[in-house]
């Protein structure tokens, strides 16, 4: 499974203003539950949420990559956005987050969801694409920096 | 005059080679306790340095004094917090290890070296206990991070073990001395004396010289002083009564390095020094001791001594001690190994030489030998020992500058200061944004020669700034997450080492299994995390420990009071 077919331009937002974790995640919510008729946006908050309260999705330098699992999905969807002004996430370094990548995965997990989510971590560790995504333009351009960011 | 002179030449230009030296030593990796006595042993009556020097009975003064000193040097910088998952194992390792130690190698001597059997046991005694100075030296250098229930256990072994070593030999010296050919159990007694008496009063000790340190108004420099007289006077009264003086040093330190203490980094950074003057003196002065070409003629026994003592006595008499308190096989195997001989050894075979017994002359060569062996061998190979049995875990950083302000009442209050580096976290981020653990405030920001701030929330950090704040001791490692860059090499990345997600210690095994879909053991169905790793590792989980589940991984990456309260997950295993 490529990142790049998970994520469509429509999922991609930029200059977010959330106030908190909280409404950041509704955002996220909210992208991915346009996307699949049988899933509501409460669905996957709640998904996503109850993630969170196990532990910080937060990998540290200013990125997140909140995931969730959910009955009723069929297939595995993405969204992403970036933050206009960075939100206190409980990350590991403490530091605030303003680069999200939401991952929703199906209930019959397999080993390639957790190679997926593998990956999104490798992938956001690396500080060229950071520097880059936060210094792209408009959504289209986030969009095409994750889609063509090679290991 | 002329001869004053001369040996005030001789000594420092010795000193100054010795500390040159310890560079030299660092870039090839070897211990730098080695080079010291190399050194010594160059300058004797078989190298060009050419200097006769046999006097026994100083040498074991100074040797006593510089390994006093040592240990209340290692009491100082050994954190109380260690002794949660270290203090048993070691208290086992230190008495039931060394006397297995030196039963195993004893028999082994006496048959190798055709001895009567008392003289064969005084040599096991003798290399029985590991040495501080080397364990400490070897783990603490070159930023070497070990797991804690490994390292604390070394470290507390060493400081604790080698009042049995000294006990054992004292008593078998004694025996042999009055003419006696068996074991008697007045040792057992002495022995209850030695470890009763020196735990009682390096304990009651050390308190009362934390009160009269915190108590006391004296020039500055005199603090460092008080500390090191006071544990000297301790030593010294705790032996003349029967006791164990390094014992009671050793405890007094671990005190003093514990408390809120008044000039406290003050009195650790002249204990730093004067540990090394020490090591550096001890070392040269038992090289110069020993006569090289006698080595020679006891040599291939003095090797199976050895040999013996590393491969067979150590690896059993640790895996004995440790059996109650369930260590992995790797643990075992690194604790076995770093089994370092360094100058308690030599010490002790000055005793039979003292005490003008038989065999001293042959004692003392194989233990000299064996301490030998033990440094290049073992001392050369715990760092690449560490790293294969995959015990090390990603290093703390450690601040730039610290000052201790001894404000009265708030000893813990201390002046930190970084400079920072076009990548340290910090740089590049206003200084309003900038999140600072509780108990830290920033005092000032210092730009080329400008006092900026700290009341420009506006500016931001810029590399080469020096930024200063007042910290409460807590908060430091948290203030160094902020401003220091760390560099370590990409396999204790701490994304490659703990992985990719963080969990609390509190969440529900279950209820992760149930993100990941992996399934979990029927007894762990109601644990927490913390619950599984504490029954998982023996009630001591540490930084570092590991369970995996069906290709997950959960790596310990923090613990507060012994519960683990957070935990890495690794997903993907690209390294194993």
């Amino acid at each position: 499974m490529e990142l790049a077919d998970l994520l469509s331009p429509s999922r991609v937002s930029t200059g977010l203003p959330a106030a908190s974790k909280k409404r950041a995640l509704e955002e996220l919510s909210g992208l991915m539950a346009a996307e699949d008729p049988a899933l509501t946006q409460k669905d996957i908050f709640d998904s996503l949420l109850s993630r969170e309260r196990l532990g910080s999705t937060g990998l540290g330098h200013g990125v997140a990559i909140p995931h969730g699992r959910l009955k009723k999905s069929q297939r595995v969807l993405a969204a992403f956005v970036r933050l206009e002004n960075a939100v206190d996430y409980d990350a590991v370094d403490h530091e605030p987050v303003d680069l999200m990548f939401a991952l929703l995965v199906p209930e019959e997990s397999t080993d390639e969801h957790l190679q997926l989510l593998s990956q999104l971590a490798q992938m956001f560790s690396d500080p060229e694409l950071l520097d880059r995504l936060r210094s792209a333009g408009d959504s289209d351009s986030l969009y095409r920096l994750i889609k063509n960011w090679q290991p | 005059m002329d001869f004053t002179n001369q040996v005030i030449l001789i000594f420092s230009l010795l000193l100054m080679a010795s500390v040159l030296a310890s560079l030299f030593s660092a870039r090839l990796g070897m211990p730098v306790l080695l080079v010291f006595l190399v050194l010594g042993m160059l300058m004797g009556e078989d190298g060009p340095g050419g200097i006769e020097f046999e006097d026994v009975q100083s040498a074991h003064l100074l040797g006593s004094l510089a390994l006093a000193v040592i240990l209340f040097d290692g009491g100082l910088r050994t954190d109380a917090g260690s002794f949660r998952v270290g203090l048993k194992p070691a208290l086992s390792l230190a008495i039931i290890g060394v006397a297995f130690t030196a039963a195993i190698t004893g028999v082994a001597a006496t048959w190798l070296l055709n001895l009567p059997w008392l003289f064969g046991l005084l040599i096991g005694a003798i290399v029985g206990s590991t040495d501080a100075a080397a364990v400490f030296s070897v783990l603490h250098s070159r930023g070497l991070e070990l797991k804690q229930r490994v390292g604390a256990t070394l470290e507390i072994e060493s400081g604790s073990n080698d009042p049995m070593a000294i006990f054992l030999t004292i008593g078998l010296v004694e025996l042999l001395a009055a003419g006696k050919s068996e074991l008697d159990w007045t040792m057992l007694s002495s022995f209850a004396q030695q470890f009763g008496l020196g735990g009682i009063l390096g304990v009651a000790g050390g308190f009362v010289l934390l009160w009269l340190l915190n108590r006391l108004r004296l020039a500055a420099g005199l603090y460092p002083l008080l500390a090191m007289s006071g544990g000297m006077v301790l030593f010294g009264v705790t032996s003349s009564l029967g006791g164990s003086g390094f014992l009671a040093i050793y405890l007094a330190g671990l005190i003093l390095g514990n408390r809120p203490l008044q000039a406290a980094r003050n009195i650790r950074r002249f204990h730093d020094g004067i540990a090394w003057l020490s090591q550096i003196s001890m070392f040269l002065v038992l090289g110069l001791l020993v006569t090289p070409s006698e080595l020679v003629t006891t040599a291939p026994q003095a090797m199976a001594v050895a040999l013996v003592l590393i491969f067979l006595a150590r690896p059993v008499a640790v895996t004995l001690s440790l059996l109650p308190f369930g260590f992995a096989w790797r643990e075992q195997l690194f604790v076995g190994w770093v089994g370092l001989r360094g100058a308690v050894p030599i010490i002790l075979a000055l005793f039979p030489l003292l005490a003008g017994l038989e065999y001293a002359d042959t004692i003392f060569n194989i233990a000299f030998f064996v301490v030998l062996v033990s440094l290049i061998v073992q001392g050369w190979t715990v760092a690449p020992a560490a790293r294969w049995l995959g015990l090390e875990i990603p290093p703390r950083t450690a601040s730039w500058q610290r000052v201790d302000l001894d404000i009265p009442g708030a000893f813990e209050y201390e002046l930190v200061g970084y400079r920072l580096e076009a990548d340290s976290p910090a740089t590049g981020r206003l200084i309003g944004a900038l999140a600072l653990p509780d108990r830290s405030r920033l005092v000032a920001l210092i730009r080329g020669e400008q006092l900026l701030g700290p009341e420009v929330p506006e500016v931001k950090f810029e590399k080469d700034d020096h930024v200063y704040l007042l910290a409460a001791a807590q908060a430091i490692e948290a203030l160094d997450r902020i401003f220091i860059t760390v560099r370590t090499p990409e396999r204790l990345k701490a994304q490659q080492f703990f992985g990719e997600f963080v969990l609390n210690g509190d969440a529900k095994l279950a209820d992760v299994a149930g993100f990941y879909g992996f399934p979990i053991p029927d007894e762990a169905v109601d644990a927490s995390i913390a619950d599984y790793f504490r029954r998982r590792f023996h009630n001591q989980p540490v930084i570092g420990d590991r369970i995996r589940v069906s290709g997950v991984e959960m790596v310990v990456r923090d613990i507060k009071e012994g519960v683990v309260v957070q935990v890495g997950l690794r997903l993907a295993q690209k390294t194993d």
